[in-house]
């Protein structure tokens, strides 16, 4: 039992790690947007950035223990001209991945003032931390996709706001009534 | 078109026997691609120098190749083909970490970092409507993640906005 039991956890452990994809379909946008970034950090970078900082500095220590556990940021940013340039159909790829479990749509938020809508999608990396994160945020001119991968205290996502390129997330995370959330 | 990608992908795997680094495969791939020739940059050696002594940035080992009149070649402007010339250039050691394009101010930025001792080795790369810049330098964290929020100015954290 205990060997099918290992058998089936390593079966499984490619498909836990595995990153979001950003679909090709998503790149067509480039092509109408009038301003894009593209950031892609991997595990070696970011195990990199950890070396530098300092284990005695209370900011930085925090920082260092965030990447540690990271595999991988990545940000892909839309800024258009005119609104209307994409549409919700653009991004149902990348929303597609993330509908079943173990992800699951922990906030959304959608501003019929401003016409902002935010999503943030959870992966449950098991022991009360998280797997990985899904960003979405989409605005009327100006789309922004934020994949992390890797294992992370839900308390601290909001150290990674304007950090990296992703932006600065206004969530209280306390209403997921985890202990130590912002 | 195949040719020259064909070149670049060649001085790519000559670059990887060569000892001169990968500044200079970057300023060769350029050369090679579009057909120019780096401005002489006079007083580098001393710019270098006050780069060492005065760190700005947490910065150090700095290289600045300047490429001008490459708005004559056909495919410059198109972003697509930065993009399929930047994938074809594979740099020992760093890895691309942010592309950034501007359509507004014609701008392409494309920044590579790595492992260089006690700091951070980092490219950058970037294609003005006339002129392509490449540095390469050292540079602490801060400096780094500073880079990383604002790549679009990372070009003239290093050299200054030529502009001004």
């Amino acid at each position: 039992m205990r060997i099918v039991t290992i058998a089936l956890a390593a079966a499984l452990a490619p498909l836990w790690a595995q990153e979001i994809k950003l679909p090709a379909s998503l790149e067509k946008l480039a092509a109408k947007a009038e301003d894009t970034v593209d950031i892609r950090l991997d595990g070696t970078m970011l195990r990199l950035a950890g070396r530098f900082l300092s284990d005695k500095d209370g900011d930085e220590a925090a920082a260092k223990k965030l990447l540690a556990g990271l595999q991988s940021i990545t940000v892909r940013s839309f800024q258009f001209a005119r609104e209307g340039e994409y549409s919700t159909a653009d991004v149902d790829e990348v929303r597609a991945q993330v509908k079943a479990a173990p992800w699951s749509r922990i906030v959304g938020v959608t501003s019929k003032r401003d016409g902002d809508n935010v999503d943030v999608y959870f992966k449950d990396g098991g022991n009360g931390q998280l797997g990985g994160i899904l960003l979405i945020c989409a605005e009327p001119r100006e789309l922004t996709i934020v994949s992390i991968a890797g294992t992370l205290d839900p308390a601290q996502l909001a150290d990674l706001g304007g950090q990296f390129g992703i932006p600065r997330l206004d969530v209280d995370l306390s209403v997921l009534g985890r202990k130590g959330a912002k | 078109m195949s040719s020259r990608l064909l070149g670049v992908f060649l001085i790519a795997s000559s670059a990887a026997f060569a000892a001169d680094g990968e500044f200079d495969y970057v300023v060769k791939a350029i050369e090679h691609y579009y057909g120019v020739k780096r401005t002489h940059i006079p007083l580098m050696g001393v710019a270098n120098f006050a780069l060492k002594v005065a760190h700005p940035g947490g910065a150090s080992g700095f290289h600045l190749a300047i490429f001008e009149d490459l708005r004559s070649s056909s495919d410059y402007s198109d972003q697509l083909e930065l993009d399929r010339f930047m994938d074809g250039v594979t740099l020992r050691g760093l890895s691309p970490m942010v592309r950034t394009h501007s359509r507004r101010s014609g701008e392409s930025t494309y920044i590579f970092a790595g492992e260089a001792g006690k700091s951070t080795e980092m490219m950058i790369v970037t294609f003005e409507p006339n002129q392509a810049t490449v540095i390469e330098v050292k540079v602490d964290f801060q400096t780094l993640l500073r880079t990383i929020n604002h790549p679009e100015g990372a070009g003239k954290l290093f050299m200054g906005s030529r502009d001004e």
